[in-house]
Order: structure tokens, then sequence, then C-alpha cells
């Protein structure tokens, strides 16, 4: 059965393209039954599983134009057919102009003088009936009857097979797609280490064709990434052999065509015949891009609990150390200028400012926090903060260099948040130079201010800055900080509609971190009237 | 002769504490500040232990593990991993042999005895 699937796939495609249709039968069917009852109209109605009409075609000799239309569901009421169905025998209409039915009326409107309809039935079940319409009165005899009831059954099977056909058909094309546009590769295994059926998705995620697949066999162990060859067999053999039922998310990594590794999640079923399990039928799913947000949320949480223990284990050394010199008396740790008090002081600010922006973070990221927006300068911020950090660069020989233009426009912002902002890039610039300069610039757009710091420090390469907002992201898992602030900061700018980035020529060339706040509406107007104002001066 | 143990650790906080609990045992104790140093220093001098820091500017504790196993003379050194992380997160180092995990915090009783039992199991 299992190689014959192949064969039948194939098959249906040459089905689905050759000339076996739902039409051909009745064209078939009419073309025959023109030779030995004379008609105008013939049709053959299907009767659909709410027992309403289904008019599936109209044939006739020489009849253009009819009521009915096909694929058309029609009442039953008050219909030939449905009394036809009913009583489960033929009935003749010798004059349509009685109007017996009402249909009647319509085909009588339409020419048709006699009918009569004759019903079909398969397997014990009415399935539809036949009518032929004459534009002759009383045409139709018991010999038209006796005639078609002996051809009446291969005809209501015909018919119903091709309904059945189609049906398998329309399900075969559905499956057939559901096959080839599943982004998951679908796959049957046999024992003998053959793919009888593997979907097409195989290529975009391993890059082998499926030709490939099923020219080579064994590929599939082949492919295994050797770390998880084992494993994988063996949890298969379980299947092969019967002791489990099914395998749910077993996930392992393939080598790709191009050399890199591709994990998928593997599903599998026995695959049986006769009640025989011959092999695994099941679908793989590339998670290739799932395990790499693992590894980074592993790596983040790594980095952030890293954050937090270094500080409290090298608190708890430092007191283990005090504790030491006061059983043996060294002097030089417990007296005036003992790096004890100093390594606390430092791991204590670098556990608060840690937690701090934890906090930070989760608050602004929640939005519980709503702005305080007020009028603020930002010239008397930054020059207010570049003040406060004199100190700290002056310590480290950078100089802090203003440019500030006298007349910046105040603008709309939550004075706090802009102060940590400002504040925090300061205090970067800082710890990332060693010698030279950093430069706090503001500049006047139409439609904001950009607010600028250079610095002449370490410099980021392209990745780097890339990914610098990113919270946790620290380029050096072991350096001190969180890993946070910056991300903070993109946060307030984003609040504030205003923009942030980073440029730098590359590591060991500085970088300039710029973000824009957009200047409120109505000083954009006044800007504007004073531009024009002074157009008009001019 | 004296146990020559050399400690790769990039904290300058971290390296007092290390001399502060390895001062008057019977152990030379070098000193190497990142990653490049102290593979310098491994070349020029045989040690019989090295302590490592894991997560090290430059290049990760688990990458100076491999060049140091890769050298012939300290293929069967013992080595110390130290972090302050917990040992789960470290599980792959277990299978290369010779190395045990030191989580930080840790006191002076705890790391002179881990350095006598990496010492015990190599000899």
């Amino acid at each position: 059965m299992l190689i014959n699937k192949k064969e039948i796939i194939l098959k249906i495609n040459s089905i689905i393209f050759s000339s076996l249709d739902i039409r051909d039968v009745y064209e078939t069917m009419s073309r025959e039954l023109l030779k030995v009852i004379d008609f105008d109209r013939l049709t053959v109605t299907l009767i659909t599983e709410n027992n309403n009409l289904y008019e599936t075609f109209v044939l006739s000799k020489d009849y253009e134009h009819t009521a009915l239309q096909e694929g058309v569901l029609y009442p039953m009421e008050g219909s030939l057919m449905k009394r036809v169905v009913q009583f489960r025998e033929p009935v003749i209409v010798e004059d349509t102009s009685l109007g017996r039915f009402q249909t009647d009326k319509v085909l009588y409107a339409e020419g048709i003088r006699s009918r009569f309809g004759y019903p079909l039935s398969y397997k014990g079940r009415v399935t539809g009936s036949v009518n032929f319409g004459s534009k002759r009165k009383d045409y139709y005899t018991k010999k038209h009857i006796s005639f078609f009831s002996m051809i009446a059954p291969q005809l209501a099977m015909a018919i119903e097979n091709t309904r059945l056909f189609n049906k398998t058909r329309e399900a075969e094309k559905k499956y057939r797609s559901i096959i080839e546009n599943s982004p998951d590769i679908i796959f049957e295994y046999t024992k003998d280490g053959t793919f009888p059926l593997i979907s097409p998705s195989v290529e975009r995620i391993t890059g082998y064709s499926v030709e490939y697949f099923y020219n080579h066999k064994n590929c599939g162990t082949s492919l295994c990434h050797p770390d998880d060859r084992e494993r994988v067999q063996n949890e298969v053999l379980c299947v092969l052999d019967g002791h489990v039922d099914s395998l749910m998310d077993l996930e392992c990594r393939v080598i790709h065509k191009q050399g890199h590794i591709k994990w998928l999640s593997i599903e599998v079923l026995p695959l049986k015949e006769e009640g025989k399990i011959i092999g695994i039928e099941g679908f793989c799913r590339d998670i290739t891009e799932r395990k790499r947000l693992d590894e980074l949320k592993n790596n983040l949480i790594r980095d952030v609990t890293h954050e937090l223990k270094t500080p409290t284990a090298k608190i708890e050394m430092a007191i283990d150390m005090f504790e030491r010199a006061l059983s043996s008396g060294n002097k030089s740790l417990l007296e005036k200028g003992s790096q004890i008090p100093e390594i606390l002081r430092n791991n204590l600010y670098r556990l608060k400012n840690a937690t701090k922006n934890i906090l930070d973070i989760s608050r602004l990221e929640s939005g519980i926090e709503p702005l305080k927006l007020t009028d603020i300068s930002i010239h008397d911020i930054i020059k207010h903060i570049a003040g406060e950090k004199k100190e700290s660069a002056g310590k480290k020989k950078i100089a802090l260099i203003e440019q500030l233009p006298p007349d910046v426009p105040p603008i709309k912002a939550d004075s706090d948040k802009i102060k940590h902002l400002v504040n925090h890039l300061i205090d970067n610039a800082i710890k990332f130079t060693d010698e030279g300069k950093i430069t706090l610039a503001v500049k006047i757009l139409p439609q904001a201010v950009e607010i600028t710091v250079e610095d002449t420090g370490r410099g980021l390469d392209k990745d780097a800055q890339e990914c610098v907002f990113e919270k946790f992201y620290k380029e050096n898992p072991s350096a001190e900080g969180s890993g946070i602030g910056l991300a903070i900061c993109k946060h307030i700018v984003q609040m504030h509609k205003g923009k942030i980035w980073v440029e730098s020529e590359g590591r060991g060339k500085g970088s300039r971190f710029k973000f824009t706040l957009p200047i409120a509406e109505e000083r954009k107007e006044q800007g504007t009237n004073q531009v024009i104002r002074l157009k008009a001066e001019g | 002769m004296m146990k020559e143990l050399l400690i790769i650790e990039d904290d300058l906080e971290m390296q007092g504490f290390y001399k502060d609990m390895l001062r008057g045992e019977p152990f030379t104790v070098t000193v190497a500040s990142n990653a490049e140093e102290g593979i310098k220093k491994a070349k020029e001098k045989q040690f019989n232990l090295v302590i490592l820091d894991i997560l090290m500017e430059g290049m990760t504790g688990d990458r100076i593990f491999a060049l140091l196993r890769k050298d012939a003379r300290y293929k069967a050194v013992p080595i110390i991993m130290a972090s302050a992380l917990d040992e789960k997160s470290y599980r792959c180092f277990q299978a290369l042999g010779n190395v045990s995990f030191l989580e930080k915090p840790f006191n002076k009783e705890r790391l002179l005895g881990e350095i006598a039992k990496r010492f015990e199991t190599t000899k």
C-alpha cells in the first residue's frame, strides 16, 4: 500500500488533468440515450443532503434556454422530481399545459409539452432522477419507462461513482496542496531507510531536494547531527518496535546542505500496513529560530543573574575578609585606608543600580507611569547635568564641552525622565572614554531639537550599534552594568515620540549618541510665524 | 617545592580576595588580569593548577579552558572554574575532565578545600 501511495499521487496527478469529468459522463450518457429515447430536454437532478433539489446538469438536443440553471439548488416542493423521489417510481406528464406540477408551468412556457421522470437509486437509496422533456404533447409512454428501467441502474451507478470520484478528487487535491504547501516537512519513512513520501518544504529547510530523499537510502540518518543521531535512532526504534505510540516534539539538529545547523522538532507516528508497523510517518518543524531566541533568552537571564550575583558575592567575601582580618589581627585591613569599605560601597552601588534599572525598565514597559509633561528647557537641563559631571569626567581627565545655542525653544516633556536620559548618556560616555573629550551639542531642527553626546572613547562596531539599545545587551558579558540603561533611554525617547540612535566609525573611534525630541505644536507655529515675519522684514 | 597556582581573573576586587585568602599558604600565586595575559603566563611557566574566571572580557573561560587543554603541558593540569553563576550553567565543562566548579562567593576554607581536592585527585 505504501509503495502504491507514490503511484497513487502520480495517478491523481494524471487524473486531475485527464478528461474524466462529471460533464463528460453526462455528455456520454446524453449522447447514448439519444440513440434510444428521443427528447428535447434532459436533466439529471440529484438530491442534496437536506433534501432540496440539486440541479446538476442540463442538456438538450435543440434547447437553448431554460429557467433552470446548473449548480443551483431548487426546492423539491411542487416539482415532478419530488413525486418521483417520494414514490420511487417513474412518472409521466402527458400534457404540461395542465400544470400538474409547478415545474410543468415553467417548462410549458419554455415549449416542453410532455415529460417523464425516472428515479435513480443506488444501493437502495434514491439519489435523484433523470428527467426527459419533449416538445410533443403526449409523447412518453410505458414503453419508454420499461426501456429506461433497463439502463437506469447502471446510469445511477455511473453518476454516483463520478460524484464520489469528484469528492475524493477534491479531497486528494486538498491533501496534495497541504503536503505541497506545508511549511513543515511531512514524511513517511520505512524500516529499510527509504522515504516513500516527503514534502517539498524539505528543500527549504535542509537544502536537499525531494528527489535526493527519494534516491538516497538512509539519508535521514546521515543528515542528522552526529551528536543527536544515536538518541534519535533509539527514540524512533521505540516507535518501530511498538513500545511507544508516538513521539512528540523530538528535537534534533540536522546539517543543512550548506553546512550550517538547523533545529527540527519532529512528531512521529507509526506507519502501519495491515496492522503491522512498517515505518514511521509524521512531520518536522523548523525550530531554528525558536532555538536561537531560547539561547538569547537564556543568555539574558544568565547575564542579569550574573550582574546581580557578582556584587552580592563580593559583599559577602568582603565581610568574610573583614572577619578573618579581625581574628588574625591583619591590621592593614582594619585600619584607615583599608580596601574593605571601598569594596562594600562599590558593590552596594552596583547592586542598587542594577536593581533600580530593572525596576525602571519594568515600570516603563508596563506603562503604569504616565509622562508628567511640562515646558522644559533642554538647554538648562544639559547645562545643569554637565556641571554635575565635570568632576567625574575630570577624574579621568576627560574634557566636557558644551555646544549649546542660546535660544533653544522649550519642549513639552517629562523633566525627570529627560534628566535621567541625559544623565545616563553622559555617564555612559565617561564610562567608555579613557581620554579625550565629551561634547554635548544641541541642534534646532524645524520640528524637533536634536541632542548629541559625542565621545572620543571606545566606539562601536556595526553589530553593536544595532543592538546597543536592546534590553540586557552587553558587548562584554563580564562588564559592569546591567545592560538596561540604554534600553531605558530608548523607552524614554519613544514615550516622547522622539528618535534615538548611535553613530560610530567603529571600534576605538568614539561614538555619537543622538536623540530628538519634537518641539510642541504651538511652538512650531510660533517658529514658522517668526520666519515669515523675518522674511517680511527682510 | 611550592605548588604554582595561576589565577586568571579580570576583576581587581576578586584578585584581592584570592591574594588575601592564599596569603601564607604553601603556594606561589600568579595573577593574570585577562585571558591573553593568562595564556601567555601559562606558556612561560608550568603551573600546577589554574583557577579560571568564566565570564571575562575578551575571551570567556570556556575558550581559555579549551586553549589550555590543547597545550600538551596542560592536558592533565587541574583547573577550577569560578563564577557567580551556579554550576548548572556550566555542566558542559564536566565532561572535559579534571575540572571542578567554584561558585562565588566562597570563603578561604572552601577555596583551600577545592584546591586540595584537585591536587588529591590529580595525584
